[in-house]
């Protein structure tokens, strides 16, 4: 039988694998905690080259301080916040609703409708930079928070659609035809039935659309220019100086950058019940 | 409260061959109908489009008089229970028996009275806080009713609902849902199953339905009718197999004698004569026929009776020993089993011959094409 429990294994495996994977883990930590440490240290420790030794005094309080202050990482906060509510939110609710129609409806080319929606998740997302940008420039949303929350809508709406067809697809139909006899119509099946029951399924897809669009540097760097409309992650970049770099301020930055998507993952986590329609049919 | 009436009804999927023809069926208020057939005879399908979950492709569906054709399920006023009972799994089981009351905008206090009565009747009274997941199979399925029967339906339709459950229940719940149709006279319902017992014990009318070659040829019903009707008076060699069980022996013979009094026929096998009180009038001596009996209406006869007429000898080749019956397998070696119901007491063995009289009565008549002939006198 594969994989074979840990504990039948032989012991000199056994303490290889014991040993390595925290050192494997330590591997795969580094960069975090590079960047971790360095945000703690002050830019004198820097100068003077001690990049992976124990920092000598903690400036977690003045690095922090610093990098909310001298820059507009604040409005960058804001801007990143204002994107990606919009576009996590906007980017769900049509893809609930197609992914509703495309299981649920029986109609002529709702395979080909379905497959447009799978294959253009295939498309590389870079050869379409220059077209998206002339396309903003033309309806006048260059360099305007719309833009990347429309782009980002446009862009997750496939992913999702595709995702959340499956899940709605996996329910018992039944539970859909029972709620009809019941008396309901198409909405309230749609908001009184099967949403409740794909919760979980919205839950992990806006933390995964919500990290994917806080984390975007890409778009955003197509889509803007200067502070007015650039989410964090431009900010966090802006930090760079031209000639020298603060990386204890860079890092700090991007540790508050990050935060966001870590306080989502646990604020949704609740939402990850499995099993959620164990019950609705013969057990 | 509502009659359903189904009129030249057909039902096929894209271009493919009709699953359900012709069916015309008229199912009065306050009556119960079970559809009954094999699998694939299309006795889901039936139901579904009675619900509104199928469309009719050709023919008429009136409930209450008014035609459905085109109504969506949410507006026939039917209540249906499932077969795997699709309880909504993120409702208590007051909030899913309430569901449909909520939709229809009934006052909360109503709705509370509503569902704490059909409650009471249900047994459920002490589970209405609990979610489907924590409740029995039996418990679901009570759920299930509940949720039907709190709107008060005019139409109630079960697909189904029993095959879920192990006997026990099986046999409870059959006997609750008799007695809730009892207490809920005013409403029709359709009960589909594959299961003989309930449909025998549950109907007022069964509906038997053909499959596969049958229904292409003569459509999908086979019969309608009262349930001892169609265990007495089957009017085809198919529902005469279907219904009863084990299954009434179907012999070959020959038309030897007509007379007013009725038909004789010969044995293919074995050449024995029976007379059966069938109508001659359509029937020429010397035709092929199969002559119908069921295993319980052979009566065993002392060996020596006289005079031999209606006597079936045959060497018993197994015995089946249920304890308060046996059932006992009756052939020579290359002939077809006839099997006769004995007592349980009957202290015959394996390899002794026996003989067993079939009574004129209780004999049935098949031509080639499986029709049954019509019988002189009616059923008792």
């Amino acid at each position: 039988m594969f994989p074979m429990p840990v504990e039948h294994w032989k012991p000199l495996n056994r303490r290889i694998y014991k040993l390595s994977l925290p050192i494997a883990l330590l591997i795969w930590l580094l960069p975090m905690i590079a960047v971790m440490v360095t945000s703690i240290r002050s830019t004198e420790e820097l100068t003077e080259g001690n990049y992976w030794g124990w920092p000598k005094h903690f400036a977690l309080w003045a690095n922090y301080h610093e990098a909310l202050t001298t820059s507009p990482m604040l409005h960058y906060f804001f801007n990143s916040v204002m994107i990606t509510v919009p576009a996590v939110a906007g980017a769900i609710a049509l893809a609930a609703m197609a992914g509703f129609s495309l299981a649920v409806y029986n109609f002529r080319g709702n395979t080909a409708l379905f497959a447009t929606f799978v294959a253009g998740n295939f498309v590389p997302i870079q050869i379409l930079m220059i077209p998206v940008r002339d396309l903003s420039l033309h309806m006048g949303l260059f360099n305007t928070l719309p833009a990347l929350i429309l782009f980002h809508i446009a862009f997750q709406t496939g992913f999702c659609t595709l995702f959340l067809r499956n899940f709605i697809k996996q329910l018992p139909y039944e539970l859909v035809e029972a709620a009809r006899i019941e008396g309901a119509g198409e909405w309230t099946v749609f908001f009184r039935i099967v949403l409740p029951l794909i919760r979980p399924a919205l839950a992990a897809l806006s933390i995964l659309v919500f990290t994917f669009v806080w984390n975007d540097y890409f778009w955003a760097l197509c889509l803007t220019q200067g502070d007015e409309a650039a989410p964090l992650t431009v900010g966090v970049a802006a930090l760079k100086g031209q000639w020298t770099t603060a990386w204890n301020l860079v890092s700090a930055g991007s540790i508050l950058a990050a935060l966001p998507s870590v306080l989502m993952f646990f604020a949704m986590q609740r939402h990850f019940v499995a099993g959620l329609t164990f019950g609705a049919t013969k057990g | 409260m509502a009659s359903i009436s189904l009129q030249g009804a057909q039902k096929s999927y894209g271009d493919h061959q009709p699953v359900i023809r012709n069916v015309d069926l008229e199912i009065g208020e306050n009556e119960f109908c079970v559809f009954l057939g094999p699998s694939g005879c299309g006795k889901s399908t039936l139901l579904r489009m009675i619900a509104g979950l199928e469309d009719l492709s050709d023919g008429q569906l009136k409930i209450g008089g008014r035609l459905m054709n085109d109504v969506p399920a949410a507006e026939r006023g039917v209540a249906m229970v499932f077969q795997s009972y699709a309880l909504f799994p993120h409702m208590t089981v007051f909030e899913n028996m309430a569901f449909g009351l909520k939709l229809a905008k009934t006052p909360t206090a109503t709705i509370a009275a509503k569902v704490n009565q059909a409650a009471r009747i249900l047994q459920l009274e002490n589970l209405l806080d609990r979610y489907p997941k924590a409740l029995s199979g039996g418990q679901r399925q009570r759920v299930a009713i509940g949720r039907a029967i709190v709107r008060e339906p005019g139409v109630f339709l079960f697909d189904e609902p029993l095959s879920n459950l192990d006997a026990t229940l099986r046999g409870q719940t059959r006997i609750e849902i008799a007695r809730l149709h009892k207490q809920f006279a005013a409403a029709s319902v359709v009960y589909v199953t594959h299961d003989q017992i309930e449909a025998m014990t549950l109907a007022d009318k069964i509906v038997l339905l053909h499959a596969g070659k049958d229904m292409e040829q003569h459509g999908s019903i086979a019969q309608i009718g009262a349930p001892l009707t169609l265990y007495h008076r089957p009017v085809s060699r198919f529902v005469a197999g279907f219904i009863g069980s084990p299954r009434m022996n179907f012999l070959p013979a020959q038309v030897s004698a007509i007379d007013s009094a009725g038909v004789e026929v010969a044995l293919d096998q074995t050449g024995e004569k029976l007379r059966v009180n069938v109508s001659g009038d359509q029937l020429k001596p010397g035709q092929a026929v199969t002559l119908g009996i069921r295993p319980e209406h052979l009566e065993s006869a002392p060996p020596s009776a006289v005079p031999p007429t209606q006597i079936i000898r045959r060497p018993i080749s197994l015995i089946e020993a249920l304890g308060e019956h046996s059932y006992l397998h009756l052939n020579a070696p290359e002939q077809p089993v006839l099997i006769a119901k004995a007592p349980g007491d009957a202290t015959v063995k394996v390899g002794e011959t026996v003989s067993f009289v079939a009574p004129a009565h209780a004999c049935h008549l098949f031509t080639e094409n499986g029709f049954a002939v019509p019988h002189l006198e009616s059923h008792p």
